[in-house]
C-alpha cells in the first residue's frame, strides 16, 4: 500500500516506490500526459512531474501556493494543459480561467476541459486582459508561465484587474526569453525589481527562488499586490 | 455605468448596484458568439475587480454559483471551439505542406540510400541514382530481365553482381515501388507549394520563389508575423544558432538565413554576399507586407531588386583586400 502524506489542500506526496508529489485526480482512471495513476483505497492519485511543470517545481520549492479546494485560479499560458489538470484537481470545486493564445495548444487543451467542468478555456493574448475581462471574476491566485520579454508588464495588468486584494500572483520567469544574451542572475534582479517598482501599487515579493535542478534558468516568484 | 459581460448587458450606479440588466438567452451558441464579439471591445468594460458571478446571480441570469459555472464553461468551450476551428488560415496550410514535404525528403533520402545499397549488391555497375534507380528496379527487378534494347543491357549481362532469387526481387521491388510513390508525393506537395503561394503570397512568391517563400512562412509560423519581422529578422531567419552564438559570444553576425537558397544571394560573389542578402531581404519583407495587408501583385518589386544587386556589383567590383586577411584570422581564432 502506498503511503500517503499531505503536503498542503490538494498536493500529496505519494511513496511508492520512491516519493512522487501527486494531485486527486479529479477524473479518475484517466492520465492526461502519460503520468502515472496511482490508487490508494478509494482515492486515485495522478503523479505530478516538477520537471514538466513549473507549479509543481515551485511547490518541491516551498512556495507556499495557498490553493483552496473552491480557490479561483487565473492561469496564463495554459499551454496544452500538463500543469493546468493538476491546478483543476487541486481547485475541485473551484475554477481555472485558462488564458493561451496558440490555437495548436488550445486544441489540447479543449480536449482536456471538455472532461474537467472546472476549467474554462480562453484563447487570447495574457498581455490584453481586456480582451477577457468580461469573462474573468475576481481570483485566488494568477500564475504565469507565459515566457515574454514583458512578462512582468503582463503580471501587473492582470493583476490590477483579476486579483483579489488577499490574492496571490506566482510567477515562473524564464530568463532566457527576456534576453538571450545577459547573465539569468542579472535579468532575475531586474525583473524583480521591475514587479516591484514599475507600476502602482506594485508587487511585494514574498519570495523569489530558482528552480533548479528541475528548471535551468527559471525563478519562482511569489507575490502580492502592496 | 454600463458594463458589458458574457451574459449580457448591466447598468450600474456609482456604487455597483445594479439598475438594470439586458440578459442573453442560455443558448450556449449565441452566448459564445457574444463573448467572441466582445474580445475587440474598448468600452464598458467590467472595472477592475468586478465580480460577475455575483453580478450574474443578482441579475437573475444563473441561479446558483453552480449553474453560473456550467454556463460559463459550456461558453467558453464552445467560443474556443469556434476560434480553433478558423485559425487554419491558407498560410497555416502551406506550413502543414512545407514540413510534410520536408519529412518527405528525409524519409525518401534515408530509403533511397537503403535500396541503392541493397541492389548495389546485385547490380553495382547500373549507375543510376535516385528516381532512375527505383524505376529502373520496378520495371525490370533482376538484372536478367533488362531488354537487349536498354542502354544499360550489356553492363547488366556483364555485371559481378550476385543473383536475384526470386523471393528477394519481389521484396526489393515492391521497395522501390514504395520509394518510387514517395518521389511521386513529393512532386504533388510541391505543385500544391507553388499553387497556394501564388493565391496567398504572390509577391512573395515571385521575389522569392515557392519553396523558399514557404518556407519563410513556415519559419517564421505565418505570413503575418512574416510581414511583421523588420526585414534584418528576415535575413536570419534560419540562422538562429548563428545569430544567438553571436548575441551571446564574440562569434561573427550571420550574414543570411535561409535566404541563402535564394539564386541572388548564393551566386554573388563572398564579400558581397552579406550586402545582397540584406537587398533580397528588405524586399522579401516589402513583398510580405504587400501580401499580407492588400495582396496586389507589384512586378516592379523585383526589377528594383536587380537593380539593386546590379548596383551593388558595380560599386564593388572587387574583394575589399586589407579586410580579408583581418577576417581569415579572426573567423579561424574564433573557430577554437
Amino acid at each position: 500500500m502506498p503511503e500517503v502524506k499531505k503536503l498542503s489542500d490538494g498536493i500529496f506526496e505519494v511513496i511508492k516506490d520512491k516519493k512522487q508529489l501527486a494531485t486527486k485526480n479529479l477524473d479518475p482512471g484517466k492520465a492526461v500526459y502519460g503520468e502515472k495513476l496511482i490508487p490508494v483505497q478509494e482515492t486515485e492519485y495522478r503523479t505530478w512531474d516538477p520537471r514538466r511543470s513549473k507549479l509543481g517545481a515551485m511547490v518541491l520549492k516551498k512556495f507556499n501556493i495557498s490553493l483552496k479546494e473552491n480557490s479561483k485560479v487565473l492561469y496564463l499560458g495554459a499551454a496544452s494543459g500538463t500543469t493546468v489538470s493538476h491546478v483543476s484537481d487541486i481547485v475541485s470545486e473551484g475554477a481555472v480561467y485558462a488564458v493561451e493564445f496558440a490555437p495548436r495548444s488550445m486544441r489540447d487543451l479543449i480536449r482536456l476541459a471538455s472532461r474537467r467542468k472546472n476549467i474554462h478555456p480562453i484563447l487570447a493574448d495574457a498581455g490584453k486582459p481586456d480582451s477577457y475581462s468580461h469573462l474573468v471574476e475576481p481570483v485566488d491566485l494568477i500564475f504565469q508561465d507565459v515566457a515574454q520579454p514583458n512578462q512582468a508588464e503582463i503580471a501587473a495588468r492582470n493583476a490590477i484587474r483579476f486579483l483579489k486584494r488577499d490574492g496571490y500572483l506566482l510567477l515562473s520567469i524564464k530568463a532566457r526569453s527576456i534576453d538571450t544574451a545577459a547573465n539569468p542572475k542579472e535579468v532575475f534582479k531586474a525583473e524583480v525589481k521591475k514587479l516591484e517598482q514599475a507600476f502602482e501599487p506594485g508587487f511585494e515579493i514574498l519570495n523569489a527562488k530558482d528552480l533548479k535542478p528541475y528548471h535551468e534558468d527559471h525563478l519562482g516568484v511569489l507575490a502580492k499586490l502592496r | 455605468m454600463k458594463i458589458n459581460t458574457w451574459f449580457g448587458t448591466l447598468e450600474t450606479d456609482i456604487v455597483g448596484e445594479i439598475l438594470e440588466s439586458r440578459l442573453l438567452s442560455k443558448d450556449i451558441r449565441k452566448l459564445a458568439l457574444h463573448s467572441l464579439s466582445l474580445r475587440e471591445s474598448r468600452s464598458n468594460l467590467p472595472p477592475e475587480g468586478f465580480d460577475l458571478k455575483a453580478a450574474a446571480i443578482k441579475s437573475g441570469f444563473a441561479e446558483s454559483p453552480a449553474e453560473y459555472y456550467f454556463l460559463l464553461h459550456e461558453v467558453t468551450l464552445e467560443a474556443a471551439k469556434l476560434q480553433v476551428s478558423s485559425a487554419i488560415t491558407p498560410d497555416q496550410r502551406i506550413i502543414q505542406a512545407v514540413e510534410a514535404l520536408d519529412d518527405v525528403n528525409e524519409t525518401t533520402n534515408a530509403l533511397f540510400e537503403r535500396l541503392s545499397e541493397w541492389y548495389g549488391g546485385y547490380f553495382p555497375e547500373s549507375g543510376l541514382g535516385g528516381e532512375d534507380l527505383a524505376l529502373f528496379i520496378v520495371k525490370y527487378g533482376s538484372r536478367e530481365n533488362v531488354s537487349s534494347e536498354d542502354p544499360l543491357y550489356s553492363k547488366a549481362r556483364d555485371s559481378m553482381g550476385a543473383k536475384l532469387e526470386p523471393a528477394d526481387e519481389a521484396l526489393i521491388k515492391d521497395f522501390a515501388g514504395s520509394v518510387l510513390s514517395l518521389y511521386e508525393r513529393r512532386q504533388q506537395i510541391e505543385a500544391y507549394i507553388e499553387n497556394s503561394m501564388e493565391q496567398v503570397a504572390p509577391n512573395l512568391k515571385h521575389i522569392a520563389g515557392p519553396m523558399l517563400g514557404a518556407r519563410l512562412i513556415s519559419l517564421a509560423g505565418s505570413l503575418e508575423k512574416l510581414a511583421e519581422f523588420p526585414s534584418s529578422t528576415i535575413q536570419v531567419i534560419g540562422a538562429s544558432k548563428a545569430l544567438f552564438k553571436h548575441l551571446r559570444a564574440r562569434a561573427p553576425s550571420p550574414k543570411h538565413g535561409i535566404i541563402y537558397s535564394h539564386p541572388l544571394v548564393n551566386t554573388a560573389p563572398w564579400w558581397l554576399r552579406g550586402k545582397v542578402a540584406r537587398a533580397v531581404a528588405s524586399k522579401l519583407s516589402l513583398a510580405a507586407r504587400i501580401d499580407f495587408y492588400s495582396g496586389e501583385k507589384d512586378p516592379s518589386l523585383i526589377e528594383k531588386l536587380e537593380a539593386k544587386v546590379l548596383q551593388i556589383r558595380t560599386l564593388n567590383p572587387r574583394p575589399p583586400q586589407k579586410k580579408q586577411e583581418n577576417g581569415a584570422k579572426l573567423k579561424k581564432r574564433r573557430r577554437k
